[in-house]
């Protein structure tokens, strides 16, 4: 069915709104994602030119593709102000197609639907998905902590840690300074979710609103950071989570693992003195350690950084390149790596995510695992006797 | 694809009553050996007193090493090839008689007279103080248990589903596995499993040392349904079936360099002589029962 132009301009809606009942909208929204790419036609092979990504006002995050965008980038964290797009569904949920009928240009923050707060509905950290937002959530801090980083030329500083509520922990990461301070408990209104590097998190950008509440029935910090070791396939099975406790045999270890040589620009691990970003460049020498870690439920890998290494090991970084010296091949220290921790029982708590080979945890603290045997006895004997 | 199998914790009377398997199909499945009580095993850990190895074979220097692991209910015996050298270095330096943790993948050995023999292949091992190898025969009784109760429960309650059981504690990889053990044995006398696990308590409280001279066996019965061919049916295809099989371990074997024929090679072999991957999983099975063949590397076979 053929579209007329529109004679006027439609009505601006926020993108809650936006269904295929309203063919053409005008929406304002934030770039959450975008990617350039070439799309080839198929009758002359001429490539056409297209950003498709993520925008969100929040009250939703909509899929976006913009046919013939500006020759310039148009970076995440853009606002775009878009009269006349197109509404197309996609296996149900509704898409934004900018084309020569859409006016796009940049817009400010103000222009941002207002957000109305107590309409939103409540969310749990459990009910958290990609992309989400248009919700409100309790949570209490667990933790927080400034964390600079640099954004194209500029510098900024992002506030990092740890939400949780009964039903479990999601880490966040603040672009405003809201002035957040562990165990407080706050009423978050108008972030998103996003997934980076297998790991959900939840985004506070400078229209976030946060209110400082008495909650009952929040989670104290130094209790959930303290809480017992679960099965490894329960995590799994949640695809991770945070504060997550494991304990286990350490039953191998994956390479690289040992003395590894790292990017100076990128600290990617270089393989054959070239990283992969980067290409040749002089490496700077690192400890880490993979561990398998086994539970008989299920195994994780534990990605050990430098010092829990060193610990695990019994040897400095400074020692093990001293012996590179007398041993000639690296391999070797590998192999003395691996007879130093596998079968040690180990605690290792942090932030575990999931992908196609099986759970990471990237470890907060790493214990050798403190086994009452005495009181393993009597609870074994209890069990044996009270048994059928 | 690449999810690691997990290590189930074992005793060595559960791997001498699993005699039961799970063949994968097609060139990277996994295959799992299965306990009457629930375990669905492709590795394992065992914590125990470990003898010293012996090599065994007579090649010169070995490249297949032995050595007993024995814990409170029985012993089971742990193997190293070439392919795995730190773990046969490992089987092989170490003094004899000392407490261990061994991690490996496992094995069934079907020999002549058809009694079959779990091995265990090393992937790591480690000698232990005792306190140590304590904990870890502590936390194998605690799942053992755990994972009777399951059957109980399953036995009781035949319809609940995953999602129940989950939430009652039980991890998804046990649920499998425990209703493959009732599929699979379902006469099984598991109070009397429970009863003999008694030992392991004196042993975790540090009241008995691990004797590995003289062990009992578990008294413990089981019954598995297995139809067993009777050798005077063999027809005529299954002779000539037969003799192609081993032509082709033959041929398999004197072109690697260990001498042994690698399974995946043999079977290569016979597919291109138009016997088919299932059919010759069937005659494999038959020749290692019938102890024409054994497999003491996994994947890898030898003439009997
Ligand atoms: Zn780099």
């Amino acid at each position: 069915m053929p579209t007329e132009p529109p004679s006027e301009e439609p009505p601006e809606v926020p993108l809650r709104e936006v269904g295929a009942r309203s063919p053409l909208v005008h929406v304002v929204g934030r770039v959450v994602s975008v990617r350039r790419r070439d799309v080839v036609r198929r009758s002359d092979g001429t490539k056409r030119p297209l950003l498709a990504g993520l925008l969100s006002d929040g009250t939703a995050s909509v899929r976006f593709t913009w046919w013939d965008p500006p020759r310039e980038d148009v970076d995440r964290g853009t606002i775009l102000r878009a009269v006349g797009a197109e509404v197309r569904e996609f296996r149900g949920r509704p898409e934004l197609v900018f084309s020569w009928k859409t006016r796009v240009g940049p817009a400010g923050p103000a222009e941002l639907p207002r957000l109305d707060g107590d309409r939103l509905p409540l969310r749990t950290v459990r009910e958290l998905e990609d992309g989400q937002e248009g919700f409100r959530l309790e949570v209490r801090v667990l933790t927080v902590a400034p964390k600079p980083v640099s954004v194209g030329e500029e510098r900024r500083v992002v506030f990092e840690g740890l939400f949780a509520d009964a039903t479990g922990a999601v880490a966040f990461s603040s672009w405003s300074d809201f002035g957040l301070v562990a165990g407080e408990a706050v009423l978050l209104t108008g972030g998103y979710v996003r997934t980076f590097r297998g790991r959900r998190q939840v985004v506070l950008d400078e229209r976030a609103v946060v209110v400082r509440v008495e909650a009952a029935g929040l989670p104290e910090p130094a209790e959930w950071l303290r809480r017992p070791p679960r099965p490894i396939a329960d995590v799994e099975e949640d695809g991770g989570g945070e504060a997550v406790a494991i304990e286990g045999l350490v039953v191998g270890l994956l390479p690289p693992s040992g003395l590894v040589y790292r990017c100076p620009q990128c600290r990617r691990v270089l393989a054959g003195g070239l990283c992969r970003l980067h290409g040749p460049v002089s490496g700077v020498a690192d400890l880490r350690a993979r561990l398998v870690l086994d539970d008989g439920t299920g195994a994780a890998t534990v990605a050990a950084g430098r010092d829990a290494t060193e610990r695990l090991w019994g040897q400095s970084l400074a020692d093990v390149r001293a012996r590179l010296r007398e041993v000639e091949d690296p391999a070797v220290l590998e192999e003395q790596l691996a007879a130093a921790v596998v079968g040690r029982r180990l605690v290792v708590r942090g932030s575990a995510s999931c992908d196609d080979f099986g759970l990471t945890l990237e470890p907060g603290t790493i214990d050798a695992a403190d086994v009452d045997l005495a009181t393993a006895a009597e609870e074994l004997a209890a069990r044996l006797d009270g048994g059928a | 694809m690449g999810r690691r199998e997990p290590a189930w914790r074992v005793t060595t009377a559960e791997l001498a009553l699993a005699v039961e398997q799970e063949r994968g199909q097609g060139d990277r499945a996994t295959s799992y050996l299965l306990s009457p009580f629930g375990a669905r095993m492709n590795r394992a850990v065992v914590a125990g007193t470990l003898a010293a190895a012996e090599a065994v074979g007579r090649e010169q220097p070995s490249s297949f090493w032995r050595a007993r692991l024995t814990d409170p209910l029985g012993t089971v015996s742990v193997t190293a090839g070439a392919f795995q050298p730190s773990a046969m270095a490992q089987l092989r330096t170490a003094p004899a008689e000392r407490p261990a943790i061994v991690v490996g993948k496992l094995h069934l050995f079907r020999g002549r007279d058809g009694v079959a023999e779990v091995s265990l292949r090393v992937e790591a091992l480690r000698s232990v103080p005792e306190a140590e190898e304590r904990a870890t025969v502590a936390e194998t009784l605690r799942q053992t248990l755990d994972r009777l109760d399951l059957l109980e429960r399953l036995e009781h309650e035949p319809s609940a589903t995953d999602a129940t059981l989950r939430g009652l504690g039980f991890p998804s990889p046990w649920i499998r596995g425990a209703r493959e053990a009732l599929r699979r044995y379902p006469e099984t006398d598991r109070a009397g499993f429970r009863a003999s696990l008694r030992p392991l308590l004196g042993h975790v409280a540090g009241l008995a040392r691990i004797a590995t001279s003289a062990v009992a066996d578990p008294r413990v019965s089981i019954h598995v349904d297995r139809p067993r061919a009777p050798a005077a049916e063999l027809t005529e295809v299954d002779r000539q079936e037969t003799a192609t099989f081993l032509d082709a371990v033959d041929q398999a074997a004197t072109g690697s360099e260990d001498g042994y024929a690698d399974v995946r090679e043999v079977l290569r072999r016979l597919e291109a002589r138009g016997v088919a991957g299932g059919r010759a999983e069937e005659l494999l099975g038959r020749l290692e029962e019938g102890g024409l063949l054994e497999e003491p590397i996994v994947g890898k076979l030898r003439r009997a």
